[in-house]
């Protein structure tokens, strides 16, 4: 089993700056539906939006990109709240875990000092290991 | 430098957040080397969306049609964007 490991560091006053002047379509873009839902419309959006967009980078620097790229909705942070987040994959990203025998993806973010960071950690089976997803 | 070319600078100037001075950017200049991150390229496509009222399909949201000022010209030139 290989471990895995990516980190992100996101400036939240970027994501208020950009929720500001694009919107709705900066959200659609990035955001699924659950994520969107999940971080509301007050005060505290853009930090958890910047922390969920950490963990989407994150997560892209664990997968073996090569010519297809995941969308941003296809790595989705799930969970009822911030203090156990769970990552979600989808389509394209949900692929290439699957060809890197990812099984486990856990995630930690924090928004705090101006900045959301996360850190992702997957577990990775080789095939000879048997252990492939 | 043509009115193309003149466009997507303002557009890197204004969305880009690059440290440099995007009027010494070379067009095959590297972006992501000279400080493009994700994030902006995020704002930098939505207002280049916004500027040449174009709309970026799925395939070319990659890294490398934001690479470089060539690269942008070219993926815009592929929406029908008219260089001159």
């Amino acid at each position: 089993m290989n471990l895995l490991v990516g980190i992100d560091i996101q400036p939240i006053d970027e994501v208020d700056s950009s929720l500001k002047t694009f919107g709705s379509r900066y959200r659609r873009l990035l955001f699924t539906d659950r994520e969107l839902e999940t971080c509301g419309d007050n005060s505290r959006t853009s930090s958890r939006l910047a922390a969920r967009f950490a963990a989407k980078e994150a997560v892209l620097k664990i997968l073996d990109i090569q010519e297809v790229v995941p969308s941003w909705r296809s790595i989705e942070v799930g969970g009822i709240s911030d203090c156990r987040p769970e990552i979600n994959l989808y389509d394209v990203a949900a692929e290439l875990a699957r060809l890197q025998g990812i099984r486990d993806v856990f995630v930690s973010f924090t928004h705090s000092g101006g900045v959301a960071v996360a850190t992702v950690v997957a577990s990775a089976w080789s095939q000879s290991e048997g252990l492939s997803p | 430098m043509s009115a193309i070319d003149d466009r997507i600078r303002e557009v890197l100037k204004e969305h880009g957040r690059l440290p440099i001075e995007v009027g010494s950017l070379r067009d095959d200049d590297d972006l992501y080397e000279h400080g493009l991150t994700s994030h902006a390229s995020v704002n930098v496509m939505l207002a280049l969306e916004d500027e040449f009222d174009v709309e970026f399909p799925d395939v070319l949201l990659r890294k490398g049609t934001f690479q470089s000022i060539a690269a942008i010209r070219s993926a815009l030139v592929s929406l029908g964007v008219e260089v001159s």
